[in-house]
């Protein structure tokens, strides 16, 4: 486990030795008993040592020590698992918030690198796994090898010669184990490569189910299906019989290793090393010994799991925030932004995204960024509060260097409304209000209204106060635009950003907005990225992007008169219109 | 949602979480008759498993019984039968040893083959189910059943069906050694164990409130994390990182002390019973003694009793456990029987006699998704043999609907739909389908070779007419430059969309249908592919009857007939030509399109 888990350990250490030590005693007291029972037979009923007399009186006082010694042990286990237990949950919250955090302060391109799918598996089940990791450590190992070095310590000191017996069925149990994992891990894998083939054929059939339907080939899917199904189940059972024959094997070298040491025993006894009594004990520890070996060979597996999860964890806490904050001085909110000779590419990529783009948005203005895919219009926008730092040039917003800037002050100069609308369960007016939490409801109603959202809101069976589904599934493509707008707009930021936020509305409702915009945002400085000419069109200039270049800036006209590229995008979408007309 | 198998989650350990809630079915008693049904076909193998378990139960019962006899000649000194004492004490751990092997084997393979059956039943269910029911749920909770359930009710089958038996007849015959060896031993072994089911109660009772609540905050702190991480874009973008944190920590925290609470108590499980575990074994050991004194017990039976009240305190544990684990594979095999339960899409039908000219009317057709909702309204329009139609409207205007119905996805509430002069409800779904072709606009493409994508209607097409379909898709140069041409496997992530629209339209070719129906792409994509793949579909709708509902207008201006619905009804119905003239709704659709908002 790396330095940077180990640091939130540091504070519970006391409680872990104290678990530790209680888990001693519990199994101390485990070890003792098999020792006083042999007393019990030999001193007591037999009468060793005490030329042949029975000693009724010795098997009372034993027998109170016996269970004085159990209800300690006993004690001494739930006062383990309480400690146990409330250091590895605290543990194991510390960290999990720690990840949380720096996740939560991750740039885009870390969470990317990341994917989110994986950082929630990280955050939930890894940090559940590195929970039980130290606490199997403080409980199950050392009671395990309590056990085991216990146990072989005690059996010896009753008779040397028992060690053989122990000699022959450690490694024998060991060699078991180690078949097992050795066998199992390849089917481990290959099982989890059915699954996910499994799974794929799954999802795709219903997920396709209309283009399987509308070919008619239900027969021939449920065949890929079957064959899928089988192979999983195949392997499963592989897996499952290796893992059921664990314990029977290792009974039957316990069981065996009885037989052996009573065989010895009987030896031992007729030549007066031993007393019966010791015999018995010694049956007791073996059992113990190879029983805690046995333990011992699962709580590995538990631990290698945990230490892979541990490793996933370091990962995200080694990542430090790659965007962090300026030191300079803010200088006054007046909207503008520029680009000075800016090239971007993304990281691990070679290919620049921009290429030396040089591009100036007044105070106020209207800028529309129109290009082909992959031409860098998202990325331009990107750089504006951020999300990604440029290779070259700056950028600069009311005329700072953005690296300058702290970045809540920066970003609260901007109002972006990303490409995916991203909603959040609960209310829509929660939603519309994160931008903003104070914001009062006239507010909210406006913003709403101007994004065309409104009367959509108001038709929905709670107003304002419905419930957004997971995802917002139950909103359509374009709600779900005209929500973000409206949260972007209620921020009432200097600078909005939209990033083909308009995509999914049909263009009637989109030219409304922009009329709406216009109207009651008219100070806003706006910068709008969209695929459709229709979208751009108004805009006071339209940055045409080709490539990762910039190549021209203008209004509609001009552009029609001297661009290629931008008279290129217009055709392809309103072709031959004008000569009908 | 993807799914993990138990086999894989709990590796080596075979005991579920102790104390976690129990989800309990709504008629147990049902679920497991009919699940039973699924162990019909195994009874030969049920029967063998219940041999070999008897056997097995039989050797660990009487080795015990040996092993005293053999303590007693050591004691006594009296050696001579200790041979044949341990050697029956071998034979029999052995038989018991090699029985548990046999079961464990035979545990597994049932297991699987009920698992593998219930998913098979169920996915050939789900690939017949009405689309009605297959939009209403979602695929996750389909896949879930498919998968979780089926898995939950094969683990408890591997992991019960032989503990549950094994258990009664080792409590049974333990019981019934102990009390032929010393019935007051027996007595008192007994009673220590009441003592531990007693606690066991006590324990479980007590901790299921906690459990309860700390599964409610783990969905929450779950669900908070998702949300959060996979939203962080706009976590970043509106400076909400200290909101979320906030958030996230008051539930965390909430969770870690009902979680400690809960673990405490769970965990004083394990010690406790290990205390009682001693202290039955201090009660054999010192009643022994006394009972050897008297001389009505050996030193041998000591030993065995020691053996025994083990033995008998493990089936308790494991079948106090079942109950849980029974009661959710039941919960899940209600599951799994409700979608059984389903009716499957209507089979048999007529079929049409070819040549078939692919006329289609629709007359007076109403629909609607939800009662009272109506979608289509008295909708009737005549498509011509050969002619192309388009379909153009805001969305939610019903044109998506109207596919579904002509394929039979969805029935019709009233008025008919007819193909040739018949009406499609007395047609067999699969000829039907038969003759109608479809390019949707999410491309559904198969995690399978290009090859085998592209003759999905038909897999033992030639390779020649596989070549033209192809070609004539505008797909060709794209295949050949794909790592392993046609024999290249499609992952979700290895074609572009605009490639895999290509892939569509090259297999709605290879399947030479009378009738075409064409979801024109919107997503972007570059000027030069969008060029492609309008003129493969221009190719694709040569001679035949096609609809199209379109997005872009220009697209669509030589089309036969336009056709402007809105809310489930023409509004406006003409040739590109007309409806400009005419300065309706389309008009004004084209306007916008062409000139952004202003009129």
């Amino acid at each position: 486990m790396k330095r940077n888990l180990l640091v939130y350990l540091k504070k519970y250490w006391l409680f872990a030795v104290i678990a530790a030590s209680f888990m001693i005693g519990e199994v101390l007291a485990d070890l003792y008993q098999p020792g006083m029972m042999a007393d019990i037979v030999d001193r007591g009923i037999l009468g060793i040592g005490n030329s042949g007399t029975p000693d009724p009186s010795y098997v009372a006082s034993s027998g109170m020590r016996m269970i004085l010694v159990v209800l300690l042990g006993g004690t001494c286990g739930v006062l383990c698992g309480a400690f146990t237990n409330y250091f590895g949950q605290n543990f194991g919250n510390e960290v999990r918030k720690a990840c949380f955090e720096r996740i939560m302060h991750f740039s885009f391109e870390q969470t990317d690198d990341f994917t989110s799918g994986s950082l929630i598996t990280r955050i939930t089940s890894d940090v559940t796994q590195v929970q039980n990791l130290v606490m199997q450590f403080t409980r199950g190992l050392v009671r395990c090898s309590m056990f085991l070095i216990g146990g072989s310590i005690a059996l010896i000191s009753l008779d040397l010669t028992f060690s053989r017996i122990v000699m022959i069925a450690v490694p024998l149990i060991f060699l078991e184990v180690g078949f097992v994992i050795w066998k199992t891990n390849p089917l481990f894998r290959l099982l989890q490569r059915r699954l996910d083939r499994m799974n794929t054929v799954m999802e795709e059939d219903i997920s396709g189910i209309r283009v399987v339907r509308a070919f008619v080939q239900e027969n021939r899917e449920a065949e890929r299906f079957h064959q899928a199904n089988y192979e999983m189940a195949d392997t499963q059972f592989r897996v499952l019989v290796m893992i059921s024959w664990m314990r029977p094997v290792m009974n039957i070298i316990l069981n065996l290793s009885i037989v052996a040491l009573i065989r010895l025993g009987a030896v031992r006894v007729a030549e007066g090393a031993v007393q019966p009594g010791v015999l018995m004990a010694a049956i007791t520890y073996i059992t113990q010994i190879l029983n805690g070996l046995m333990m011992l060979a699962m709580i590995f597996q538990t631990l290698s799991r945990g230490f892979t999860s541990a490793g996933r964890l370091s990962e995200v806490l080694e990542s430090m925030p790659k965007i962090k904050d300026g030191k300079k001085e803010a200088p006054a909110r007046s909207g503008t932004v520029e680009f000075d000779h800016v090239s971007f590419c993304y990281p691990g990529y070679e290919t620049p995204v921009l290429q030396d783009i040089s591009l100036k948005v007044a105070s106020g203005e209207t800028l529309a960024v129109i290009g082909t895919t992959g031409s860098g219009k998202s990325s331009l926008l990107n750089l504006i509060p951020r999300f990604y730092d440029t290779v070259k040039g700056r950028v600069l917003v009311d005329g700072m260097d953005v690296r300058d800037y702290k970045l809540a002050e920066l970003r609260s100069r901007i109002a972006p409304v990303l490409q995916k609308s991203e909603l959040f369960s609960g209310t829509i007016r929660r939603n519309i209000a994160l931008s903003r939490p104070g914001a009062s409801e006239e507010e909210i109603v406006s913003a709403a209204r101007t994004a065309m959202a409104d009367e959509f809101i108001v038709r929905q069976p709670d107003g304002y106060d419905t419930q957004v589904s997971e995802g917002g599934s139950s909103l359509s493509g374009g709600q779900k635009q005209r929500i973000a707008i409206a949260r972007g707009l209620l921020k009432q930021a200097e600078i909005l950003l939209l990033d083909d936020a308009t995509s999914a509305l049909d263009l009637s409702t989109e030219a409304r907005l922009q009329d709406e915009m216009n109207r009651n945002y008219s100070g806003m400085t706006r910068i709008i990225v969209a695929q459709r000419i229709a979208s751009v069109k108004r805009a006071d200039r339209i940055a045409v992007l080709d490539h990762g270049r910039l190549v021209a800036c203008d209004c509609h006209e001009k552009l029609m008169e001297t661009c290629e590229v931008y008279r290129d995008i217009y055709d392809s979408q309103l072709k031959s219109a004008e000569v009908i007309e | 949602m993807s799914y993990q198998s138990k086999t894989l989650q709990r590796g080596f350990s075979r005991r579920p979480e102790r104390g976690a809630p129990v989800e309990k079915p709504k008629s147990g008693r049902n679920a497991f008759a009919r699940l039973l049904s699924y162990f019909h076909e195994e009874r030969p193998r049920i029967l063998l498993l219940f041999l070999i378990v008897t056997l097995s139960v039989i050797g660990s019962v009487l080795a015990p019984r040996f092993q005293s006899q053999a303590i007693d000649s050591i004691t006594t000194g009296n050696t001579e039968s200790l041979g044949k004492i341990l050697l029956s004490m071998t034979l029999l751990y052995l038989l018991s040893g090699v029985c548990t092997l046999i079961q464990g084997w035979l545990s597994a393979s049932l297991s699987q083959s009920v698992a593998r059956r219930l998913r098979e039943d169920l996915f050939d269910k789900v690939i017949h189910l009405p689309l009605s029911f297959i939009d209403q749920h979602s695929h996750g909770d389909l896949m879930s059943r498919m998968t979780n359930d089926s898995d939950n009710i094969s683990s408890v089958i591997s992991d019960s069906l032989g503990t549950m038996f094994s258990g009664v007849l080792t409590l049974c015959g333990t019981l019934f050694m102990m009390f032929s060896l010393s019935w007051r031993l027996a007595l008192l072994s007994c009673s220590t164990i009441l003592l531990t089911v007693l606690v066991t109660t006590l324990i479980t009772k007590s901790m299921r409130k906690f459990f309860l609540e700390r599964q409610i905050l783990l969905g929450k702190l779950n669900g908070t994390a998702e949300e959060m991480i996979s939203n962080s874009r706009t976590v970043t973008a509106y400076g909400l990182e200290q909101d979320s944190i906030n958030s996230f920590s008051l539930t965390a925290d909430a969770l870690t002390k009902t979680g400690t609470i809960a673990e405490v108590i769970s965990g004083s499980m394990g010690p406790m019973m290990n205390m009682l575990n001693n202290l039955s074994f201090v009660v054999v050991a010192v009643f022994g003694a006394y009972f050897a004194l008297n001389g009505s017990v050996s030193i041998g039976t000591i030993s065995a009793f020691i053996i025994y009240s083990k033995q008998f305190s493990r089936p308790i544990n494991e079948l106090s456990q079942l109950y849980g684990q029974i009661q959710t594979a039941l919960a899940g095999a209600e599951r799994i029987f409700s979608v059984l339960d389903e009716p499957s899409e209507a089979e048999g039908g007529e079929i049409l006699p070819p040549p078939v000219k692919g006329r289609i009317v629709f007359r007076n057709v109403n629909f609607s998704y939800v009662p009272g909702k109506p979608v289509i309204r008295n909708f009737s329009l005549t498509i011509e043999s050969g002619h192309k139609i388009a379909l153009v409207g805001a969305t939610g205007s019903g044109k998506t609907t109207l596919i579904n119905l002509l394929l039979r996805f969805y029935e019709i509430d009233s008025g008919e739909i007819l193909l040739d002069g018949k009406n499609i409800a007395e047609l067999s779904l699969g000829d039907l389908r038969d003759h109608i072709g479809i390019v949707l606009q999410d491309t559904v493409l198969f995690q399978d070779t290009v090859r085998n994508n592209l003759t999905y209607a038909n897999s033992d097409t030639s390779m020649e007419k596989v070549r033209a379909a192809a070609k004539a898709s505008n797909a060709d140069y794209m295949i050949e430059h794909l790592p392993q041409g046609y024999d290249t496997v499609i992952t979700s992530s290895s074609l572009s969309q605009g490639q895999r629209q290509l892939l569509a339209i090259g297999r709605a070719f290879l399947s030479d249908p009378d009738i075409l129906i064409l979801d024109e792409a919107t997503s972007s994509v570059d000027t030069r592919t969008e060029k492609n793949i309008q003129d493969a579909m221009a190719n694709l709708m040569k001679g035949r009857t096609s609809l199209i509902i379109a997005h872009r207008l220009s697209t669509i201006t030589d089309a036969d007939e336009i056709i402007v619905m809105d809310h489930g009804e023409i509004i406006e119905r003409g040739n590109h030509r007309e409806l400009l003239r005419a300065k309706g709704r389309y008009y004004e659709l084209y306007m916008t399109q062409f000139r952004g908002g202003v009129i």
